[in-house]
């Protein structure tokens, strides 16, 4: 299910692994089709293992936006070998987490343990994905909770101005475009098991997954557990390459009313054309973290340092590791203060915009992604997602070790060029969810 | 930055130990100037600086040329009374603005010198204590160390600068609101405790937050923030002797406080029977909370509640799991004890499904409460727990910034050497401690029992447009 925290994103930039050289320390290998990447860290004790199999929500069939999530939903809730409560009894015992999440355009696949129970959590794994029961029962209970679930996200201003934001910018049938929760929910209400099925057949197979496994761990024994759990397995399908975003006739100022909330989320921005490799793509990134990343950038300095308006503001490019995504910026506002905020935004945005980036502004972003390029280089899970992102965006794992000098090569004249081109702010979507004032 | 009331974890102590906290303890703690050494337990080494009382805790860990330093302060909202509630946390956020060396002015402020290096960086505040941290490339520890050894004292803390930062702090308090939970336990905290300040959250009530005075903010840090009420992290890779020189050029100009810090001597009185609050406003899904009066996270009990709340909620396997969420009456249950210095309240928060109600959830809470209480646990359910709680302790380990988070929580809670003897007890805990404790503490007559009932919105107004 869709549910992003795009705030986060303002603090977290590029989340670079645990070792300076990550394309000569891993160790990428082709196991049965599956895309495999082991990668040893100095951390004690823990592996991260994170994977994605293209499986996600714009594969659901046109007639059913639910399917996916339905499938990517069974896969935890037994086996044709063990049931749900068997399969928790194990993990739990050993204290490992497995989980399963559709998003956009895959399955997720995040998993933890001790290095002694990595065999027994990677058979888990195949088990899960391989051999879902589909028991009829536990699906009937799924499309429950599914529905419970999004009913409570209805209430989350947040989720509800990104939501209404990605139906604005992206047309019908980009895999980044969702559907409105109540056609979403209607597909649960009349999705079959055999629908569900159908789809686990077509799209669950190893030729579309990459698994990432980082920390105290032996690549050979990794390599050879793999082996064993997915033996025999077989299917799964590259999905079409989609054509970019297009223009869409949405209204520009929208509003989505919320009785009782305190805080409007503002999302503002438009679809860029721009895949995360694209020429001009870094580019637009480093400029846009000029903008709004952390508490230098404009947005924080003046809008909230300033100005007092907001707890939280940010710029951000998202959604384009798979397809051409999009720029945005999420504020909060309290209702009040909400025109103020939207104003002194936009005076940031059009002097961005219309001036670019300064050469010390530029400088600051490179010393800055130098060092977190350093500091990020933590934990097993901020390695193995960045591992798992890069391979996802079709990049050779050297683009994670040559990061930063790509980052120091790009001129002034090359950021602001991709912000010229590829941005109008004139053509950007402002969408406000909360209690707005005069709007009901 | 960053406020936390987190409601579902369990903010313990790290004990797995890593091979080098296996062997520390056996080796000497080097003897650094101007520094008496206290103790070493695990890996890590505790140092008072000699002129003024400033607690070091050193953990050296070389796998990546990264450093963690972190600076709590034992100050919390529960400090606070009628009047300054929130003034911790907005205090936390004008330490920000400037001090007399390092400020946006000169172009060397905190965040100026730790977002042109690149360095990962918060602060935050909560019932016991208040943080400021930074994890760095370790060429530039001295660097970041000197700004945050400048504004412990040399704070600018200026009216012209609360004004704007009020209503910074004011949209946090906002944004806090807008979730039912945290209205709930909002709630719940202060039917609780009415004389002990848990009563009120951190983020304070919003007209204080609005109100209070720039002379009271700046009291209370002349107060509270002195080198003999904080302690000092270093957890990555610095050589002890040479991080201990910057502490001590730093820090070490500073005298101790001078006055005695004060100390919070209000003790809740005994609860004499059941307590309910509701909250209604526009919403979803309904809530239940419960919560029960529980020990301080110094106490013995401690180990034996964070079992019983994994057993009751963590997984399939658990309790209201198998009663609630799998019979389609919940989203989601969580049950944890809270790890404060004070005593504070055991958890359960269930999220109701569409169609159930908020009594049919809260019955069916209370029934399994009372078949546990009566009948026990399993040794097997201990044992999962108890593999579940010694697995995430590790998991904590991930990283300097990981440990550094932990490790805040048990100086706040008043004991560091918390991070490792919280998993030894753990591991010792068995199924009639996990009994015991739930009759001791899982007594209604000491509890408050919350609903949030959403008030069901008319259908929505097509929103207005301009192309």
């Amino acid at each position: 299910m869709k549910r992003v925290s795009y705030f986060l994103l303002t603090f977290c930039g590029l989340a670079i692994g645990a070792h300076a050289q990550v394309a000569k320390n891993a160790v990428r290998s082709s196991i049965n089709g599956i895309d495999l990447v082991v990668l040893k860290t100095g951390v004690q004790e823990v592996v991260t293992i994170r994977g994605s199999l293209a499986a996600g929500d714009s594969l659901s069939p046109d007639t059913n936006p639910a399917i996916a999530d339905l499938a990517g939903g069974m896969l935890d809730k037994g086996t044709t070998t063990h049931d749900k409560f068997a399969i928790s009894q194990m993990i739990g015992d050993v204290g490992a987490n497995i989980s399963f999440h559709t998003s956009e355009s895959t399955l997720d696949i995040n998993g933890r343990c001790l290095r002694k129970d990595l065999p027994l959590v990677l058979s888990l794994i195949a088990e899960q994905l391989r051999s879902p029961a589909f028991s009829p029962e536990e699906f009937a209970k799924l499309k429950k909770q599914i529905a419970g679930m999004m009913q409570r996200q209805m209430e989350d201003t947040d989720f509800r101005s990104n939501d209404a934001f990605v139906r604005s910018v992206y047309p019908i049938g980009h895999p980044n475009h969702s559907p409105a929760v109540p056609e979403f929910l209607a597909g649960v209400q009349k999705a079959t098991l055999d629908e569900v099925k159908a789809f686990h057949k077509k799209y669950y197979g190893p030729v579309t997954l990459r698994l990432v496994l980082v920390g105290d761990i032996d690549p050979a024994i990794a390599q050879s557990e793999i082996t064993k759990g997915f033996a025999g397995w077989t299917g799964g399908e590259v999905p079409p390459h989609p054509a970019k975003a297009g223009g869409v006739d949405a209204p520009r100022d929208q509003t989505v009313f919320m009785a009782d909330k305190t805080n409007v989320s503002v999302t503002w921005g438009q679809a860029t054309g721009l895949r995360y490799g694209d020429p001009d793509a870094l580019a637009l990134r480093i400029g846009t973290a000029v903008l709004g990343y952390g508490f230098t950038g404009r947005l924080m300095a003046n809008v909230r340092d300033k100005e007092g308006l907001t707890y939280g503001i940010y710029s951000t490019v998202a959604n384009d590791t798979f397809v051409d995504g999009d720029w945005r910026i999420g504020a909060n506002f309290a209702p009040q203060l909400l025109e103020k905020g939207i104003e002194s935004t936009k005076r940031q945005l059009t002097s961005w915009y219309k001036d670019g980036v300064t050469d010390a502004e530029l400088a600051q972003r490179k010393t800055e992604r130098a060092g977190s390029y350093k500091v990020g280089l933590s934990t097993t899970g901020g390695m193995a997602g960045t591992i798992l992102t890069t391979l996802n965006r079709d990049l050779d794992l050297t683009f994670i070790d040559e990061y930063p000098a790509r980052v120091n090569a790009l001129t002034k004249e090359q950021v602001n060029g991709a912000i010229k081109k590829h941005l109008d702010p004139e053509k950007m979507v402002l969408v406000k969810a909360g209690t707005v004032t005069g709007a009901k | 930055m960053k406020l936390l009331r987190l409601l579902s974890a369990f903010l313990a102590s790290v004990f797995l130990l890593a091979p080098a906290a296996l062997r520390a303890a056996d080796v000497p703690a080097p003897k650094l100037d101007g520094f008496t050494y206290v103790k070493t337990v695990g890996a890590i080494s505790e140092y008072t600086l000699d002129s003024n009382g400033l607690t070091m805790l050193v953990l050296p860990e070389h796998s990546a040329p990264v450093v963690t330093f972190m600076v709590t302060y034992r100050v919390g909202s529960r400090n606070e009374v009628t009047g300054t509630t929130g003034a911790t946390h907005l205090l936390e956020h004008l330490m920000f603005k400037g001090s007399t060396n390092f400020n946006d002015k000169q172009g060397n402020s905190v965040k100026q010198f730790l977002e042109t290096v690149g360095g990962n960086y918060n602060a935050t505040t909560y019932l016991d204590r208040t943080n400021y941290y930074a994890q760095i490339g370790n060429e530039h520890l001295a660097g970041y160390m000197a700004i945050e050894a400048d504004r412990m004292r040399n704070l600018w803390l200026r009216e012209d600068d609360r004004r704007p930062e009020m209503t910074v702090v004011r949209n946090e308090f906002e944004i806090g609101e807008n979730d039912p939970t945290q209205a709930l336990d909002k709630e719940i905290f202060a039917a609780a405790f009415q004389a002990h300040p848990y009563h009120h959250s951190t983020i304070g009530w919003r007209s204080d937050i609005e109100k209070v005075p720039i002379e009271k903010l700046r009291a209370f840090y002349d107060t509270f923030y002195w080198p003999d009420n904080a302690t000092v992290s270093i957890i990555g890779d610095f050589e002890p002797a040479a991080a201990a020189a910057l502490v001590k050029k730093y820090y070490g100009t500073y005298p101790r406080a001078p006055k005695p810090i004060p100390q919070v001597y209000t003790e809740e009185p005994e609860q004499s029977g059941p307590r309910r609050v509701i909250v209604q406003r526009a919403g979803e899904l309904g809530v239940v909370g419960l919560s029960y009066k529980s020990p301080a996270g110094t106490h013995p009990d401690l180990p034996a509640l964070n079992v019983l709340g994994n057993i009751l909620s963590a997984g399939k396997t658990s309790r209201f799991y198998r009663s609630l969420t799998d019979k389609n009456l919940t989203t989601s249950v969580d049950a944890s004890a809270g790890y404060f210095h004070d005593p504070s309240l055991f958890q359960i928060y269930a999220n109701l499904a569409p169609g159930a109600t908020h009594d049919q959830v809260e019955k069916i809470i209370i029934a399994e409460v009372d078949r546990l209480k009566k009948d026990g646990v399993t040794a097997a359910e201990v044992a999962t727990a108890v593999g579940k709680l010694v697995a995430a302790e590790a998991y904590k380990r991930d990283g300097a910034f990981a440990v550094a988070g932990a490790l805040n929580e048990d100086i706040a809670a008043g004991d560091w050497t918390l991070y490792y003897s919280i998993g030894d007890a753990t591991k010792k805990v068995t199924a009639a401690d996990v009994q015991r404790v739930a009759n001791k503490y899982l007594d209604i007559n000491q509890s408050v029992t919350g609903w949030f009932i959403p008030i069901v919105a008319a259908p929505e107004p097509t929103a207005p447009a301009a192309k």
